[in-house]
C-alpha cells in the first residue's frame, strides 16, 4: 500500500493523528489498542500510522505479532525548523532594511 | 515551542522613513523581496521569491492588508503554498511603528503557524522524552531477549 510522505505540518493537521499522538504522549501503544480509540477501520488507522511514521513522529517496534508506536522527536523537530527558518527570515530582512534606512540618511 | 515569530528592532531613523520602506513597493522590495503591493485597507498582493520545495513552497505569497494606521501599524495575511489554490502556510504578519528616543522600535508580529493545540507541544517537553526513550529501550531490550 503506498501511503505519502507529508511534511510536518500536514502530519498534525489532521484531527484523528493529533489525537493519536496524544494518546501516545502517555504511553507506547500497539496499533490495536489505538485502533479501540477510534470508530475508523483498522486499515484506516494503520494508514495514519504509516503516515506519522514517514513525517519522522512516532518509531515502529515489533513484538511477537504485535506492532508497538512510539512518539518520538524527529516530525515535531521539523515543525521547529520550520519556525527557525522564519525567525532567521525576518532577522535577516530586518537587518538589511536597517543597511537601507542607514545608506540612505547617508546620501542626504 | 512557540509558534508566533516576534523581533523588535530600533532604528535610528523616524516612524515615517521607516514605513516608507514598508509601504512604497520599490523601496519594500530593496529589503524584503519583490512585490505589488499597495498601502490600501483590503488590497491583495503578491510577494514572489525562489520556489523552495522542501517547504513545499512555490515562491509565491499570497497577502492581503487587513489593517492600515499611517506610520504606526500595518497588519497582512501571509500564505503560501506548493501551488496556486493549495495553501498549506496561513499566518499573518504585522508591524507595530513606535516612535522611540528620535528614532522608531518596530515590532514585527508572525503568527499563526497552523493552528496546532499548543498542549501537543507542551507534550514535548525534555522530561517526558526521557520516559519515552526508556520505554523504546525496555521494548528494544524485552524484543532482543525472545
Amino acid at each position: 500500500m503506498h501511503t505519502q510522505t507529508l511534511n510536518a505540518f500536514q502530519v498534525i493537521a489532521d484531527p484523528s493523528r493529533r489525537y493519536m499522538m496524544q494518546l501516545l504522549s502517555k504511553e507506547s501503544m500497539t496499533i490495536n489498542a489505538l485502533a479501540e480509540n477510534f470508530d475508523m477501520s483498522r486499515p484506516a488507522v494503520s494508514k495514519h500510522v504509516k503516515i506519522m511514521y514517514n513525517a519522522g513522529f512516532i518509531s515502529i517496534t515489533d513484538i511477537g505479532r504485535e506492532r508497538h508506536c512510539t512518539l518520538k522527536q524527529d516530525g515535531f523537530n521539523e515543525l521547529q525548523d520550520f519556525i527557525n527558518y522564519f525567525d532567521k527570515f525576518w532577522a535577516g530582512k530586518l537587518k538589511k532594511l536597517e543597511t537601507l534606512l542607514n545608506n540612505k540618511a547617508k546620501s542626504k | 515551542m512557540k509558534n508566533i515569530i516576534t523581533h523588535t528592532i530600533r532604528y535610528e531613523h523616524s516612524p515615517e522613513a521607516v514605513w516608507d520602506y514598508l509601504t512604497k513597493s520599490e523601496l519594500l522590495a530593496q529589503w524584503l523581496m519583490p512585490n505589488d503591493f499597495q498601502p490600501i485597507a483590503g488590497y491583495e498582493f503578491n510577494f514572489k521569491v525562489n520556489p523552495m520545495p522542501a517547504y513545499d513552497f512555490d515562491g509565491i505569497v499570497y497577502c492581503k492588508v487587513l489593517e492600515i494606521e499611517p506610520f504606526k501599524k500595518l497588519t497582512y495575511s501571509w500564505k503560501g503554498g506548493p501551488e496556486k489554490g493549495k495553501i498549506n502556510l496561513d499566518t499573518i504578519v504585522e508591524w507595530t511603528l513606535t516612535p522611540k528616543d528620535g528614532g522608531t522600535e518596530l515590532l514585527l508580529e508572525h503568527r499563526g503557524f497552523k493552528d496546532v493545540n499548543l498542549s501537543i507541544f507542551s507534550i514535548m517537553d525534555a522530561g517526558w522524552l526521557k520516559n519515552m526513550k526508556e520505554v523504546a529501550t525496555l521494548l528494544n531490550t524485552q524484543n532482543a531477549g525472545k
